[in-house]
């Protein structure tokens, strides 16, 4: 299997350990990944509320790329994969094709008819293989928090998620790893990220009722497949105990990492030593 | 006339059950034509599925559900005021769990784009058009640059910190990265943008 990989913005920068842990773990399951060549911003939630048209070139330009490469472009961040499948998706409706199509030849790029779609790497890493077994190292007795967010399962007819309220994708890959998974009423409710910026608070507001049902879990960690979601719940993680003075300390990890260390994969190699709040608990915990 | 000022009729709700001649079909295409797939607004049937699984609807001033009867009936005002565009973080749950395909996180994208042409400004607004302006410039968001546009040297300040620590981890590059011919890309948007 060979993908076209959208990195996006994020992987390049703030999620520098999901860029890092999907490629290893990919690899390592014989999937082979070609990075998109001049791949360029999708416009996030916040383009197309701008101008519907600019935010459908935007992410229509890299499905254009992929159809150019003849191969299934696989987008990591939940953001990126649904601007992406959502553009796809306006490709194929007359009337939006016509106008992005107009737009993305001013930037000389041709939208061609090749049949191409858009993956996500939960959605490859949970249906198109079993990754059971190439566990080499379960994580027994970990105490996981699945969180989904918004844009990776919803709207179902964009993302052909199994369920856009209640997915258990990404569960049950961590079941597979050996880890136990709690039951996380909260794992598809949204994190604020889009508004974390303008409206600071009420995100805030949003997140620290994440991290109060998975502390209140009991999880050891919350592992997740966006960005935006880690910026959150990571990155604000200080900012937010802060706020309300309170204490998490609750390491937030990529899908990916936890699946590469079921791998037998090194943590430095998954890029587990680039996070903000230390996963050294939950490494400590698997022996490592 | 009495009717007007009684809530329900033999048990029936007034307001919805009267709506009918007050739908504004003007109004209703001009979200539709804003190209989102909010095509099924004039379907909505009012049942507040949509609100029931908001995000924040408890800091709306109007819901989701409101918000599409106020575009049916054409009371573009109300809507432009409303804060619940700025609140919608797009998660779509609105849109997962409507029984009639009305699509109502679609509908209020459109909306705050006809805003945003109209002239409404606010703390969201700045942010989003920042946002598109710096895509549009380089084809690769600079985040950086974004905190310092939008928030100005004070918002650098307080992100300082983290700012550090990314780029002590290798998370954060000093210098933007842009897309080959981020010249042609930009001049295409921008077209878009004024039309």
């Amino acid at each position: 299997m060979k993908y076209s990989y959208y990195p996006g913005c994020s992987l390049h920068t703030t999620a520098k350990e999901f860029d890092m842990s999907t490629k290893v773990v990919m690899t390592e399951l014989g999937i082979e990944l070609k990075e998109l060549h001049d791949w360029s911003c999708c416009g996030g939630s916040v383009a197309a509320g701008v101008s519907h048209d600019v935010g459908m070139a935007m992410a229509a330009r890299n499905v254009a790329l992929a159809q150019k490469e003849n191969l299934d472009l696989l987008a990591s961040c939940s953001g990126c994969y649904n601007k992406s499948a959502r553009a796809l998706k306006a490709l194929d409706t007359e009337a939006e094709k016509e106008r992005i199509t107009a737009i993305l030849s001013e930037m000389g790029i041709s939208v061609s008819d090749c049949n191409i779609r858009v993956r996500n790497v939960v959605d490859v890493l949970a249906n198109d293989l079993d990754i059971s077994p190439h566990i080499k190292k379960p994580l027994t007795g970990l105490k996981v928090a699945c969180y989904y967010g918004c844009l990776l399962t919803r709207p179902a007819d964009i993302t052909g998620w199994d369920s856009p309220v209640f997915p258990m994708s990404m569960d049950k890959l961590a079941q597979a790893c050996g880890a136990e998974v709690v039951d996380f009423r909260s794992k598809t409710k949204c994190c604020g990220g889009p508004i974390l910026v303008s409206k600071q608070e009420v995100a805030f507001e949003l997140t620290k009722k994440l991290l109060d049902e998975a502390k209140s879990l009991g999880a050891d960690c919350i592992v997740l497949a966006c960005p935006l979601c880690s910026t959150n719940l990571e990155l604000r993680q200080p900012d937010i105990e802060k706020n309300y003075n309170v204490s998490y300390n609750l390491p937030i990890l990529y899908i990916t990492e936890i699946i590469g260390l079921a791998l037998g994969i090194k943590p430095g190699k998954l890029g587990l030593n680039k996070h903000i709040v230390s996963p050294k608990t939950v490494l400590n915990k698997l022996g490592f | 006339m009495a009717v007007k000022n009684k809530k329900f009729l033999f048990g029936l709700k007034v307001d919805r059950q009267l709506d009918g001649d007050k739908m504004n079909r003007e109004f209703l295409d001009k979200v539709i034509a804003e190209g989102g797939e909010g095509a099924a607004i004039a379907a909505c049937m009012q049942c507040g599925t949509c609100s029931g699984g908001c995000t924040n609807i408890d800091l709306m001033d109007m819901s989701p559900r409101t918000l599409v009867l106020m575009v049916q009936r054409g009371e573009w005002e109300k809507v432009l005021k409303s804060n619940a565009l700025w609140l919608c973080t797009s998660c779509y749950i609105c849109t997962s769990r409507c029984p009639r395909g009305v699509r109502p996180a679609d509908v209020i994208e459109a909306v705050k784009a006809i805003g945003i042409r109209q002239g409404v400004e606010n703390d969201s607004t700045k942010f989003n058009q920042i946002f598109v302006e710096l895509v549009e410039k380089r084809g690769i968001l600079f985040e950086p640059e974004l905190m310092q546009k939008y928030g100005g040297l004070q918002a650098m300040l307080a992100q300082a910190k983290l700012g550090i620590q990314l780029t002590l981890k290798g998370k954060m590059s000093p210098l933007p990265a842009k897309i080959k011919d981020p010249k042609k890309f930009s001049e295409a948007l921008e077209k878009v943008g004024k039309q």
